[in-house]
């Protein structure tokens, strides 16, 4: 029986492989699961370098998960539910769909699992606290830094990830609405959404600017955006502002080039180390304040080296 | 010259599926016993409950799908029709108000009216099944964020919504068996898939279509109306899939759907059904769905990294279908 | 036996007048005739290509006749579906096998029809019914069973016992035995007499003369989509029918067989095995011969030819080309050592229809037309295509026309061309003029010797016993897997037969039983 001798050596090799993956066990055997909205992505991989040191530094054993697109809401609902399975210490959460998660969260709460929101967070009262960057005031600075660089008049473009999460409508009205309070001269012509596709947005730039050859900048809303708002000037040779999102190696390479001005980001990293750091902190019974800034910072080629901020960025 | 199309003998005796379902039922049962050893927290009704009800959504999915496969066709819409069918719910409910029974109704007869249209296209316009049905996927990908206004649609006005994957009536009578609903309507969906597909005209038709589509025309039968009838079929059982997700998530999500035909394609073709259609059978759909899920939650259980949980799923993939061909050969 | 002219005023059931049907490109029928009795078996009989497969599907609702009128029962009729044909007792067996593979036996006899109660297929009336009828026709088979696990002449059996489930009063049989043994054909047979007994009409296609003496009661021929004639056909002798089907006396064009005796031997095949399909065949060609081979469908000369082009697996055997042993496995090792095979179905293996003319002559040749870096010389593949269009003289508007919208004679030339281009100078023909019009069949003639007379060998596979004869330098027969012996050009058809006929003593002895 040849092919059934096959199929379970398979397992067997899988098994192994299982036990290979395992951690070693952290000295005060605390075992905390975070389930990310994202994984491939290098924002979430940035979360997740955090959340490993934050793992190292504090003895805690870390896992980290996420679904392969953000629209997954019940494959991210699947993940949580193995993870309550594996009876957890404490739980790091950053839904996708706050409401589809509800009755995971009440089990948890249910076991005794403190739940520690990050990123967009949980629009729940049973997570301790969230940490989070502020995306209004994070998209209200790259309207300012946008006014400043093209002269606080004239139009502007967004091209954002989404319509439909946390952070796709902070940044998106954080930065419509600090042009209108602040910088009334600037229009914001079109706001545009590209799934965080650079290769749709880069479709999508190219369509704004062909429509208004007088545009002054455009703002992507996050990494995927951003790159394809920058690929998007380059081919049809534009030089438009751009201002992105996030980091990342081709972003930072953009900004080190000219073709991007500078870029809003958030602090991945501090966001995957607060969210160890509070879990544990759970865990030791102190506490914990109802939201952690995890912070954001301008950051364009003349401070992108500072160390300070080279801190934040990933590649 | 005719005579070299046709050798005198043909050996093969045919071991049915069967064979091959037991192949798929003791990888099941394997992967289950190997992940029960490794670790304590698997084998707990949780856990077995949450493994069941992350099937649910994608085993209706496959099942859906094995009815087209079988034809030797392919439906690449099923994951993009369950959003929509979850969305035309979500209208009917929370936009318009109407009572629940009209909703469940509204999203069945959706993916039946999107099954029909596919089905016309392929079996009248003769377009091919994978060009039509990744027109349709894109058509109603797109059509779901029209009607939904690209938000996802809560159902927090109709109560009894998240009843339908979430509740256990099961549990109601019996405390110490709380299975959720979800999970009896896989196994009723199953059920009657398996009983249309051995014991209908339409269950023959669609085997008789994958065997030989030109013999079936010239036995009289009207082909274009069966395949229309099968993929109407499998579409409505996709709407009973957008009624799952949607109630698992109180919400119908406008952006979810695409990739989640891949899942289901991969259930049905571990679960021993052929590609190129003519033989294949709901029970191994149901056993390809439940190894990729108890793979996918026992690997997170073990705490496996995720990178390598993509690569494990990947190879089993592989053997499963490989282990198809040796089996055939060795006959 | 009723000779069905004579009883008095009988109401033919089927009645099919001024038939016209046109393909693209191809007139297959042109005022074609054929009356079917009822309780008479009626062959129709034609060469290949004649005409008989399509006037059948359309009176079996397949397809739809352009022009003339159909009556059935005296009454004109319009049969636009298999299944109205099924409705008005029309059955057809068809010479392609018909079955869904993955379905039983008994679910493919009542496919369509299946016995159902509340609905729901009744599955044990459904195997009672077919293992009635296999018992009709004393028929030892399981109705459960898989059809794809049976053997050809079992599913063979199976397509009949769904014709005869269908009740039908006319029943159309395509080449019904091509498959089965002489056992399975005496069943046959004696299904078929008790049908007659029952007023059933039956239409028989068949080449086999044999079987056209010993089951018919009238003979139709046709010929290039005309209709020929109706003969008796106890009566009628053997070669009348065979001159009505050929429509020329043979011989009539003079034929000089080149003497090629001294000239090398180019291709020599030595106790080829392969299975039941080739037992221990050896022969060979010389340079500018032409060898042709004849037989029956089923007798192995395809699979001769598979087997020497590395189509298929041979068990043991040797091929020498000019001299030298050579090892062949696959089609690129026989290619590689000068053998070009053209098969039966250029649309299936010989041709990329989809592809222009320039690139069809230039595909196994594409090293040859490749630049440095990997590109192709374009100008180099026109030209080499020109000079082909020239010498082959095939009808092309251009070298850029896709090879599909060529004629079959001149699809057939292409991949003439191809061979010649990668230097094939041992050339295997396969039916070279299969669905090829008349006129064209001539041009190929003449191509076919031009090319021997520059000294290629060539061998010609090809069920026309007329073209045989009327190509081949010298004739190998084969009967049953076996080369049952060799006959000069210009030999007579009764030769050949004779040779095709021959079967092993003991299975003569069962067959003369």
């Amino acid at each position: 029986m040849l092919t059934r001798r096959t199929v379970l050596g398979a397992f067997s090799a899988l098994a192994m492989l299982a036990t290979a993956g395992v951690p070693s066990i952290a000295q005060d055997n605390y075992d905390i699961a975070l389930i990310s909205k994202g994984f491939q992505h290098q924002f979430w991989q940035a979360v997740k370098a955090g959340a490993d040191k934050a793992g190292e530094e504090l003895g805690v054993k870390v896992t980290f998960e996420g679904p392969d697109t953000e629209s997954q809401v019940d494959r991210q609902m699947d993940m949580l539910a193995a993870a309550l399975s594996r009876n957890p210490s404490a739980i790091g959460f950053a839904a996708l769909d706050s409401q589809a998660a509800t009755p995971l969260l009440e089990q948890a709460k249910a076991a005794n699992i403190p739940v520690i929101a990050f990123d967009s967070g949980v629009d729940s009262d049973i997570p301790l606290t969230t940490v989070t960057t502020d995306n209004v005031a994070a998209a209200a600075l790259a309207a300012d830094k946008m006014a400043e660089l093209i002269g606080d008049e004239g139009k502007v473009a967004v091209v954002a990830h989404d319509q439909t999460s946390r952070t796709g409508i902070d940044r998106v009205d954080g930065f419509v609405n600090r042009m209108k309070e602040a910088h009334p001269n600037i229009e914001v012509v079109s706001v545009q959404y590209g799934g965080g596709d650079q290769l749709q947005s880069t479709e999508i730039t190219k369509s704004i600017l062909l429509a208004n050859p007088d545009l002054k900048g455009i703002f992507g809303a996050n990494e995927g955006s951003a790159i394809g708002v920058a690929n998007g000037k380059t081919e049809l040779g534009s030089d438009i502002v751009v201002i992105g999102f996030d980091s990342g190696a081709a972003q930072k390479g953009m900004i080190k080039s000219g073709v991007m001005a500078g870029a809003i980001t958030q602090n991945p990293v501090g966001i995957g180390y607060e969210t160890v750091k509070a879990a544990v902190g759970a865990l030791k019974g102190e506490t914990l304040p109802k939201v952690i800034d995890s912070g954001f910072n301008w950051y364009d080629a003349t401070n992108m080296d500072d160390p300070e901020i080279a801190a934040v960025l990933y590649d | 010259m005719t005579d070299a199309t046709a050798p005198a003998v043909r050996s093969s005796p045919r071991v049915s599926g069967a064979f091959h379902r037991l192949l798929a039922f003791s990888g099941l049962i394997a992967l289950v016993i190997v992940f029960s050893l490794a670790s304590p927290n698997f084998m707990q009704t949780q856990n077995i409950l949450a493994i069941l009800q992350a099937t649910s959504v994608n085993g209706v999915l496959a099942i859906a799908a094995t009815l087209v496969i079988i034809t030797g066709g392919i439906d690449l819409s099923v994951g993009t029709l369950m959003t929509f069918c979850a969305v035309v719910a979500g209208v009917v409910l929370t936009f318009w108000g109407l009572p629940l029974p009209v909703g469940i109704v509204a999203a069945i007869l959706a993916g039946t009216v999107s099954g029909l249209v596919s089905g016309t296209v392929i079996a009248k316009l003769k377009v091919p099944p994978f060009i039509a049905t990744l027109g349709m996927m894109l058509i109603l990908k797109g059509l779901s964020l029209v009607i939904s206004g690209t938000k996802p649609i809560y159902f927090n006005d109709t109560p009894g919504f998240t009843q339908i994957a979430q509740g256990s009536f099961i549990g109601a009578i019996l405390p110490a068996l709380p299975i959720p609903n979800g999970v009896v309507i896989l196994f009723a969906v199953a059920l009657i898939a398996a009983f249309v597909l051995s014991r209908t005209a339409l269950g023959r038709y669609t085997f008789a279509l994958g065997s030989n589509e030109e013999a079936v025309r010239l036995s009289g039968v009207n082909v274009d109306r069966w395949k229309i009838a099968v993929y109407a079929t499998s579409s409505s059982i996709c709407g009973i899939a957008g009624l799952l997700i949607a109630s698992r998530l109180n919400s119908a999500q406008p952006a979810l759907g695409q990739g989640y035909e891949l899942d289901a394609i991969a259930a049905v073709v571990i679960g021993g059904t052929s590609l190129s259609g003519g033989r294949g059978t709901v029970l191994g759909t149901l056993i390809g769905a439940l190894i990729i899920s108890v793979l996918a939650n026992g690997l997170r259980i073990l705490s496996v990294p995720q990178e390598w949980q993509t690569v494990v799923t990947g190879t089993i993939i592989i053997l499963a279908v490989y282990a198809d061909i040796l089996r055939r050969r060795s006959l | 036996m009723v000779e069905p002219r004579e009883s008095a005023p009988v109401v033919p059931l089927v009645e099919m007048t001024g038939i016209d049907k046109s393909f693209p490109g191809v007139r297959a029928l042109s005022q074609a005739r054929f009356q079917l009795l009822p309780g008479e078996v009626h062959a129709l009989m034609g060469e290949n290509g004649a005409g008989k497969s399509t006037l059948m599907k359309i009176l079996s609702g397949v397809y739809q006749r352009d022009a003339g009128t159909i009556l059935l029962d005296g009454r004109p009729s319009e049969i636009a579906s298999p299944r109205e044909a099924q409705d008005r007792g029309i059955g057809i067996i068809h010479q392609e096998l018909a079955l869904m593979r993955d379905l039983t036996a008994a679910q493919n006899i009542f496919i369509g029809r299946e016995p159902r109660r509340f609905g729901i297929l009744d599955e044990r009336a459904l195997n009672r019914d077919a293992q009635a009828i296999f018992d009709s026709m004393n028929l030892r088979l399981d109705p459960t069973v898989v059809v794809e696990s049976l053997t050809i002449a079992k599913q063979q059996m199976v397509e009949i016992a769904k014709a005869l489930s269908y009740r039908s009063r006319v029943l159309i049989m395509d080449e019904p035995t091509a498959a089965l043994n002489d056992a399975e054909i005496a069943e046959l047979f004696a299904i078929i007499n008790r049908l007659k007994a029952e007023g059933v009409g039956i239409v028989y296609i068949s080449h086999k003369m044999d079987e056209i003496k010993r089951i018919s009661d009238r003979v139709t021929v046709m010929r290039d989509g005309e209709y020929v004639g109706t003969v008796p056909a106890a009566e009628t002798p053997i070669e009348t029918i065979i001159s009505m089907m050929v429509g020329r006396t043979l011989g009539s064009e003079t034929f000089v067989v080149p003497n090629t005796a001294d000239a090398p031997v180019a291709l020599e095949v030595r106790n080829l095995n392969r299975g039941r399909e080739i037992r221990d065949v050896s022969f060979s060609v010389r340079q500018g011969e032409i060898l042709g081979f004849a037989g029956l469908m089923g007798a192995g000369r395809t699979e001769v030819a598979r087997a020497i082009f590395g189509a298929d697996r041979r068990e043991s055997g040797e091929i020498w080309v000019h001299g030298k042993r050579v090892g062949i496995s696959t089609p690129r090792d026989a290619v590689a050592s000068g053998i070009g095979y053209l098969s039966e179905d250029r649309k299936l293996f010989g041709l990329a229809t989809g592809l222009d003319v320039r690139n069809n002559i230039a595909l196994p040749s594409l090293e040859r037309f490749t630049g440095p870096g990997g590109i192709l010389n374009d100008a180099a593949m026109r030209d080499a295509a020109r000079g082909y269009i020239r010498q082959l003289s095939i009808k092309t508007p251009s070298e850029t026309q896709e090879a599909r919208l060529l004629s079959g004679g001149n699809q057939q030339k292409v991949v003439i061309a191809k061979w010649l281009l990668r230097d094939c100078d041992i050339l295997i023909f396969d039916e070279p003029t299969r669905g090829i019009d008349v006129g064209a069949k001539t041009e190929i003639y003449k191509l076919l010797n031009t090319l021997a007379a520059q000294g290629k060998a060539i061998i010609v596979i090809s069920s026309e016993l007329p073209e045989v004869l009327r190509l081949s330098h010298r004739i190998a027969v084969m009967c049953e897997g076996r080369l049952t012996g060799f006959l000069p050009g210009g030999t007579s058809q009764e030769e050949i037969m004779r040779l095709a006929t021959q079967r092993e003593p003991s299975m003569q002895v069962r067959h003369a039983g």
